[in-house]
Order: C-alpha cells, then sequence, then structure tokens
C-alpha cells in the first residue's frame, strides 16, 4: 500500500486524552463502515464474562484428578484443548508445563505480552509491565519473593519466553492435602498465578471461586 | 570471532534492571477502565478484517516513537499501533484522523467481523503451523548458537523474535514445534515463508554474569530455524 512515513506517526493527531483518543477512532472507524461496535462489545463481553482462568483451573484439577488426563494433557495439550473446545485466539499453539519438586516452571513475553488467553483470558497488567517484562528471564526467584513465593533452592527454575505463537501454561503441584477431592473441589485450590508460575495453589478462601488470583 | 553486541531495541527489555512489580489484588476488575476494554475490542475486531497479520500489529507496536513507547500505558500503545494500521493500510487519511469523517454513515464493509461471528472467530483463531517444506535441521538435545537479531531481519527498521538477551548464546533444543510462519518477513508482507520453530533451553548462568540462583536454572526461547547456527 502507499504511504509516506508520516503515516506511522498518525497516532499523534489523536486528542491527547486516551479515553477520548479511543472515541474519536471508534467514531471515524463506524461512520467509515470499518467496525461493527457491536461487535467489539460481543469480543468485550467474551473477554469479561466467558474466556477466563477459571478454564485453565478445570484443566489443572482434571489433571490432578486423572493421571490419564494429565499424560494426554502435557503431551497432547493443542488436540485435548480442541477436542474440549478450548483452543483459540492467542491460544492456537499451548503447551503444558508440569512443575515438580525438581523443577518450577515461569511464563514470560520480555517482547510483548504473550499470553494463553483461551485457558487464562487477558493477561493482568503486572504481566505486561515493563518491570515483569525485564526481571523474570534474569531475576526469577526475586521477583517470585515479590509474589510472596519462595521455592526451596534445590529446586530449578525453568523461564518460559513466549517469543512466538506457542503459549505455556503451567501445570503445579497438587497440594498434599487435596488428594482425594472432587474436580469442582480440586479447582477451587488453583489459582491464575499458579499457572503463569509466579503462585502456587493455595486453599480456598470462602468457598473458593476456581481460579482466584 | 567475538563481535560487538549490536542494537537493542526499546522494546526488547528482557534482562534489563526494573523496579518493583505490582502484583493484582482479587478485587481488581479485569480491565482498570472502560477505554481499556474498547481498545482491546476494537484491536481484536479491527484484526479479523484480515487486512493485517499478528506479526505486523506487533511490529507497529515496537515500532512506535521511543518516546511514545515509553510514555504510553499498554493500551494506549495498541491504540496507537492500531489507528496508524489504518492510516498506513490506506483505510483512513490522517486529516480524517485530526478532524474527524464527515461523510456520511457509509455501508459496513463485508470483510468487518459482525456481532453474530465473535464467538466462532474467537474460538477459530489462526494458526501459526503450516506444512513441512524440509527437514529440520537440529535435532532434539543438540546444541545450537544463536544469531544477532539484526542479523535475522528481513527489512530496516525490521521484526525478529529473537531477543538481544539470548543472542550469541549456546543453548540446546528442547522442543521441535514443526514449520511455524516466519515473523521476520510475515510482519512486513514479505511472505509466510513457514521455518522449523524450535524451543531453545539456555543455561541462565550462560545467559547472565550475575546468576546467583540453581546452577539448574534456564531460559527457554522459542527460535526459528534461521535465527540458529549449527555448532561445528
Amino acid at each position: 500500500m502507499p504511504h509516506d512515513h508520516h503515516d506511522d506517526h498518525a497516532h499523534s493527531l489523536l486528542p491527547p486524552e486516551p479515553a477520548l483518543r479511543v472515541k474519536s477512532l471508534e467514531t471515524i472507524l463506524e461512520r467509515k463502515g470499518l467496525i461493527d461496535p457491536a461487535a467489539v462489545d460481543a469480543i468485550i463481553d467474551m473477554y469479561e464474562n466467558a474466556i477466563g482462568p477459571r478454564i485453565g483451573a478445570g484443566l489443572v484439577a482434571r489433571a490432578w484428578a486423572d493421571p490419564a488426563f494429565k499424560q494426554r494433557l502435557v503431551n497432547n495439550t493443542s488436540g485435548i484443548l480442541t477436542d474440549l473446545g478450548y483452543g483459540g485466539r492467542q491460544g492456537e499453539h499451548i503447551v503444558v508445563v508440569e512443575n515438580s519438586a525438581k523443577t518450577h516452571n515461569m511464563v514470560v513475553c520480555t517482547l510483548c505480552s504473550c499470553y494463553p488467553w483461551p485457558v487464562l483470558g487477558v493477561p493482568p497488567a503486572w504481566y505486561k509491565s515493563d518491570a515483569y517484562r525485564s526481571r523474570a528471564v534474569r531475576e526469577p526467584r526475586a521477583v517470585l519473593a515479590e509474589f510472596g513465593v519462595i521455592l526451596p533452592a534445590t529446586q530449578q527454575i525453568r523461564v518460559w519466553d513466549s517469543t512466538a505463537e506457542i503459549r505455556y501454561l503451567v501445570l503445579p503441584i497438587q497440594p498434599p492435602e487435596t488428594h482425594g477431592l472432587g474436580v469442582d473441589d480440586l479447582a477451587r485450590w488453583v489459582t491464575r498465578n499458579s499457572m503463569i508460575g509466579t503462585g502456587l495453589p493455595k486453599r480456598p478462601e470462602n468457598g473458593g471461586l476456581g481460579a482466584s488470583l | 570471532m567475538t563481535r560487538q553486541p549490536g542494537h537493542k531495541a526499546y522494546h526488547d527489555m528482557g534482562g534489563d534492571l526494573a523496579g518493583t512489580i505490582m502484583p493484582d489484588r482479587p478485587d481488581d476488575p479485569i480491565f482498570a477502565a472502560p477505554w481499556h476494554k474498547r481498545v482491546l475490542g476494537l484491536t481484536v475486531a479491527a484484526g479479523a478484517m484480515g487486512a493485517w497479520s499478528i506479526d505486523t500489529s506487533r511490529f507497529r507496536r515496537e515500532t512506535l516513537p521511543q518516546k511514545d513507547y515509553q510514555r504510553f500505558s499498554y493500551y494506549e500503545k495498541w491504540l496507537a499501533a492500531l489507528t496508524n494500521l489504518f492510516v498506513i493500510n490506506g483505510f483512513v487519511s490522517p486529516d480524517e484522523i485530526r478532524h474527524g469523517y464527515d461523510g456520511g454513515l457509509q455501508p459496513m464493509r463485508k470483510e468487518v467481523l459482525r456481532a453474530p461471528d465473535v464467538a466462532a472467530m474467537l474460538a477459530k483463531g489462526a494458526k501459526a503451523s503450516r506444512q513441512a517444506t524440509g527437514l529440520a535441521k537440529f535435532s532434539i538435545g543438540e546444541q545450537v548458537r544463536t544469531k544477532r537479531p539484526e542479523d535475522t531481519l528481513h527489512q530496516t527498521p525490521g521484526h525478529t523474535r529473537l531477543p538481544y538477551y539470548a543472542a550469541e548464546k549456546t543453548g540446546r533444543i528442547l522442543f521441535h514445534h514443526g514449520h511455524h510462519v516466519l515473523p521476520n518477513s510475515h510482519a512486513h508482507a514479505l511472505g509466510e515463508l513457514p521455518e522449523p520453530l524450535y524451543s531453545v533451553e539456555f543455561r541462565s548462568a550462560d545467559l547472565w554474569p550475575d546468576h546467583d540462583g540453581n546452577a539448574g536454572d534456564t531460559v527457554i526461547v522459542d527460535c526459528w530455524e534461521s535465527y540458529l547456527d549449527a555448532i561445528s
């Protein structure tokens, strides 16, 4: 397409206040027939109400409860997710990485903010922050300490930098006191951060939501 | 031969010194402000129109002027890149961005994503994997050496997914993911040029001179084959 180099600074022509800037662009796009505002509403509704960490928590809980399911989830993540209807945008190629007494896994995207949207929803602000993107690969133990997680010195850390379209989901270690619980109760122990690797499963408060933070 | 370190792009921040991370709280909303969700919705809807790829979107975000990249919040970066994509691709003129569009309500283009199709579009996604066009050069467990990010570019300014901190380092092939679309060309509409994609594992002690964790600590970076050299 023909364009001059000024076009890649066109954003600076919008109003200074962000909310007005968005409104201004959306109005232009709507008038020019380039966007369906109802589709924008529907996308927002999906990420606010349908697609979120409860989906990932359900997968983790089922993996804890059913060793055969766990093997399939770890060995053929994409196949399982497609079968269950949890593939999709920003999670076309998901790999599950399993924590053990020997290895703790933790996920980051240093170049932008890649994240397994179909199973965890929209990434939290800290995941997209310069501080997390900068530090996670270099000093993961210091970062984990800021999340209240202290790992044994004997446990090695694998930090997964999501530089391609592969999205990583951490399968945390099942807390010993949860053995024998059903899938729904297990899911309440799974936190969102435990599936990113910046947290551990924890005892549910207030009955738990199935994937609190 | 050891070469001088090359240019590190400002979006490529892995390993930089940075401040404290602020974890969220259980009652924080998914979107901190109503306009954040509007930017997300617009960006996803516009992407579904098919006029540009996710690689091109990333390229436009990371090549925002440095002062904007560094002062903009996350969704402001998305909004700025989205604005520029509509202008660069000829859908909207700079004058319309500045003054608004007063040509009357135009009919919706046929390629525009409609509300009833949203759920199916999100569920379908867009796979980056492609049929293999050749054999993978490296095997699992093999040691490889990364190139410099600037030596993987297909144009200037260009796009690469090889971070600076992993440049000219020795790692080990952990996974082979099959052929994937190459962002370095695809971001500039220079073709998909699918290549074998590998997860390459590096010892943290090899990446960071000040590493003081467990000797077994590692960082895994997904690398396309053209980012890697064999170790002779």
